[in-house]
């Protein structure tokens, strides 16, 4: 292993490594006999090319085939590079959420959660958030990675984190069977607790999803206290239609910060809301590039559409830790010109793939 | 105001601060493909506001909601609203829904007419014990009071003709705030005739507008107290046991001749039943029982249907519906194969009069069953689409039973007594009477005001 391969992917937190240079580094420690995980030795094998001399540019990632299926079954020790040696340093291993079928496994290494807490703690300080509140998660916990950045966010950002139990895979299973007033009871259940820690605590920042966000909006009486305490709200794991942001920000929450995150657990964090935006915009959401990049590519060809084009969110997350390439998501966004010095592309107005609706209800006169 | 239909119309949600533009539009389109309007879509969070802020208005007094209601009646009618015209607004009505501009204008004339008399429509539903106020000097005594069971009522409006919209607003003759989420293929009525009501007195938090994509038209009903909603049998079923929504589903309104009346003596009520305002209606016939040969009666009904000419929605003679090609096809697609094993008379070909500019006119088809049971006297369809079946005393009431409207040309009292007590059946008229006739203060499908009021006793000292 050479020595600037390894200086590449350690550099340290305040520096970002040119995005070709990047992905040569990892090609070698992750497909390096001596350093690479025992799942993409053993993958590279069925691979159409060599990485290691093949996989030279960020574009080259798409070569790769979506693996991410696997990451089903695979023992989730064999993800760690062996680069590490016998003890590495892992914070946990975590699950995707589980809406399609049995979930996915990842694990998440010290250094890399270092390196994302720093780069997202920045962006908190662009949006204008307060350093040093208490802050409370209504996120997903458990197997859900959202829920160990939230407890890392609040302790290196913030002071003592709050947390309650948060179980998705539980209310997408009442939605599926059609059970709105379980989900409902469950999520009112949700705020409940919320609710307890808001009166009683000094909560600076709240971390919470969209739908529990307006179920909070709902109560005065929690508007008032967000209002009275809160001076940032973060939002992430579903979207945000930017009719609603507007209302947020202009009428319910005006003097509060809002920011939103757009992450999956496949890619190990989550991109941030670019500041600045106008209150009346969408979101728009730029990766930690060049480890995590997003491209907005058609589905049917995977080649980028035009910028101001819809497609889907394809994303590579490529670190020492980890290295999961060409995963399509199942998001629909709109491709946005990313920062300067940023590989890939930023992505504005998420929404979940077209599902068609009833288009025309063939019998009956309505 | 430019000539009707040249300019594409904005058409903002109307929210309890005034009108709402949100950035999420949804593009109206006419029956031949071309952007007509621009819809404002809210999201769930501006729907739970709109709700919150109406049910803490306060309601003016009974005689003033009345007075509000007479004067949009009137505007409704005649003023500009919008930036459009009445005569404007029933040309988009008309190239957007497809419904003959005769009907539109027809409608227009009913709507007003029925909001005039909104205040007598509610008070015939009002149970002859129960008086109107607390303070009546009857409760002294002891008396049921009439009142409302809530204070925001839910209607998810229907598409298919503006008609249905002229109910609604005695909700509001009754003290309820109401919220309308209109439909996609006829946004214009309720938006002109909630801006008429503003304009007559309502407040903005008194009767809003909420248009919404599908998956947040359920916010709505969660918010209200009570709701109303247009659909098909997956609607009845999706909120059979809502104690908290009335559904309106099918129709299925039919026709019944007996032995001992001549169908050529009620050939026009018959034709005009199945055809008449459009043939989009809950009270158009969907199908007709005779005692008899039902073949005689196919072929005039096919005769008379089959001369009506495929004209464009806003030609003043039209009669028929207009739907865009690709819908109308689907529709002809649908009836083609529910239609396989029934005897065609008209229409078993296909029903399409293309138009030549992406739309298509949906013209009549007559289908004679075999068997009073036969399923596809249940087959209600949104165009002028009539199933003829034999009928006798041994079938009796069964296949006459789930009907809006049943129409029965008899001389037969003890049958009519039959037809009038079978519960599924929701009105009967007897005689020469189209399965569309409807007169204000008399119920539709039951009165809304028993759905809206309760009675509770009061006594004082």
């Amino acid at each position: 292993m050479p020595r600037a391969t390894t200086e590449i992917l350690d550099l340290p937190l305040d520096v970002r490594p040119e995005p070709d240079d990047l992905i040569r580094a990892a090609m070698q420690w992750h497909f390096g006999a001596e350093t690479g995980s025992p799942f993409w030795l053993e993958r590279a094998k069925n691979l159409p090319f060599d990485p290691l001399t093949d996989i030279k540019t960020h574009d080259d990632l798409t070569l790769f085939p979506n693996v991410a299926a696997e990451l089903r079954d695979v023992p989730a020790q064999d993800l760690i590079p062996r680069g590490y040696g016998p003890s590495p340093d892992i914070v946990g291993v975590f699950e995707s959420g589980g809406t399609t079928g049995a979930p996915k496994r990842v694990v998440l290494l010290r250094d890399w959660l270092d390196r994302m807490l720093h780069w997202s703690n920045l962006n908190l300080d662009a949006h204008g958030f307060p350093r040093g509140t208490d802050w409370l998660g209504i996120v997903p916990t458990g197997p859900h990675i959202v829920g160990e950045y939230f407890r890392r966010s609040a302790a290196t950002y913030g002071r003592h984190g709050f947390t309650l139990d948060l179980d998705p895979r539980w209310v997408k299973k009442l939605i599926a069977a059609g059970d709105r007033a379980a989900a409902g009871a469950y999520a009112e259940h949700l705020i409940d607790q919320a609710a307890f820690v808001l009166r009683t605590q000094d909560i600076g920042v709240l971390t919470v999803t969209p739908p529990l966000l307006e179920r909070i909006a709902h109560r005065d009486d929690l508007v008032d206290l967000v209002n009275k305490k809160v001076r940032a709200i973060r939002w992430g794991g579903t979207q945000l239609d930017p009719d609603s942001r507007h209302l947020y920000k202009t009428d319910i929450f005006p003097d509060t910060v809002l920011c939103g995150n757009y992450g999956s657990t496949m890619i190990l964090g989550f991109g941030g809301e670019r500041p600045g935006l106008p209150d009346d915009a969408g979101c728009v959401f730029d990766p930690y590039s060049p480890y995590v990049t997003f491209v907005v590519v058609d589905p049917q060809t995977l080649r980028p559409v035009g910028y101001g084009e819809r497609g889907r969110v394809l994303v590579h997350h490529v670190s020492k830790s980890f290295f999961l390439p060409s995963n399509l998501e199942r998001d629909v966004a709109t491709r946005i010109e990313p920062l300067p010095g940023q590989a890939g592309d930023a992505v504005a107005d998420i929404t979940p793939v077209e599902t068609f609706e009833n288009e025309a209800v063939i019998e009956g006169v309505y | 105001m430019a000539a009707p239909g040249t300019d594409v119309v904005q058409l903002d949600a109307l929210g309890a601060r005034g009108p709402y533009q949100t950035r999420n539009r949804l593009t109206v389109t006419d029956v031949a493909g071309r952007e007509r309007a621009e819809l404002s879509l809210v999201p769930s969070l501006f729907v739970d506001r709109t709700i919150k802020a109406l049910r803490g208005a306060d309601t003016p007094a009974p005689d003033e909601r009345i007075g509000m209601i007479n004067r949009a009646a009137e505007l409704f009618a005649t003023a500009t609203l919008n930036g459009l015209t009445p005569d404007a607004y029933t040309h988009l009505v008309s190239r957007v829904g497809g419904t003959p501009l005769s009907v539109v204008r027809a409608t227009v004339t009913a709507i007003a007419a029925r909001l005039r008399r909104a205040h007598h429509s509610v008070d015939q539903a009002r149970p002859t014990g129960a008086v109107h106020r607390w303070n009546d000097p009857l409760t002294r005594t002891g008396r049921a009071v009439w009142v409302p069971r809530g204070d925001v009522f839910a209607v998810h409006a229907a598409g298919n003709h503006p008609g249905p919209h002229s109910l609604w607003p005695e909700a509001l003759a009754l003290g309820y705030r109401v919220v309308v989420r209109p439909s996609r293929r006829e946004p214009f009525t309720p938006h002109r005739l909630i801006t008429a009501l503003r304009t007559a007195g309502f407040g903005d938090d008194h009767v809003a507008l909420l248009p919404t994509d599908h998956t947040t038209a359920d916010a709505l009903l969660q918010g209200a107290d009570l709701g109303l909603v247009y659909g098909g049998e997956d609607v009845v079923r999706a909120y059979a046991a809502d104690p908290t929504v009335l559904p309106q589903g099918p129709g299925r309104s039919k026709v019944l001749l007996t032995r001992d009346v001549d169908w050529r003596d009620h050939l026009d009520t018959i034709v005009d039943s199945v055809s008449g305002h459009g043939g989009t209606g809950c009270v158009n016939t969907t199908a007709v029982f005779v005692e008899g040969d039902p073949a005689p009666l196919c072929a005039a009904l096919a005769e008379r249907l089959a001369a009506v000419p495929s004209l464009p929605p806003e030609d003043p003679a039209a009669v028929f519906p207009v739907q865009s090609l690709a819908t109308a096809k689907a529709l002809e697609a649908h009836l083609l194969h529910r239609a396989s094993g029934t005897r065609p008379w008209l229409g078993g070909e296909g029903v399409l009069g293309e138009l030549g500019d992406g739309s298509a006119v949906l013209r009549a088809a007559v289908h004679q069953l075999d068997s009073p049971h036969s399923p596809q006297a249940a087959v209600e369809m949104p165009f002028p689409c009539v199933w003829v079946a034999p009928w006798s005393r041994d079938a009796g009431v069964v296949p006459l039973r789930d009907s809006l409207v049943l129409t029965a040309i008899t001389h037969d009292d003890s049958l009519v007594s039959e037809l009038v007590e079978e519960p599924s059946i929701s009105n009967v008229y007897v005689g020469d009477h189209p399965t569309y006739w409807m007169e204000s203060g008399l119920p539709h499908d039951g009165y809304l005001a028993e759905f809206l009021m309760r009675c509770k006793t009061v006594i004082r000292d």
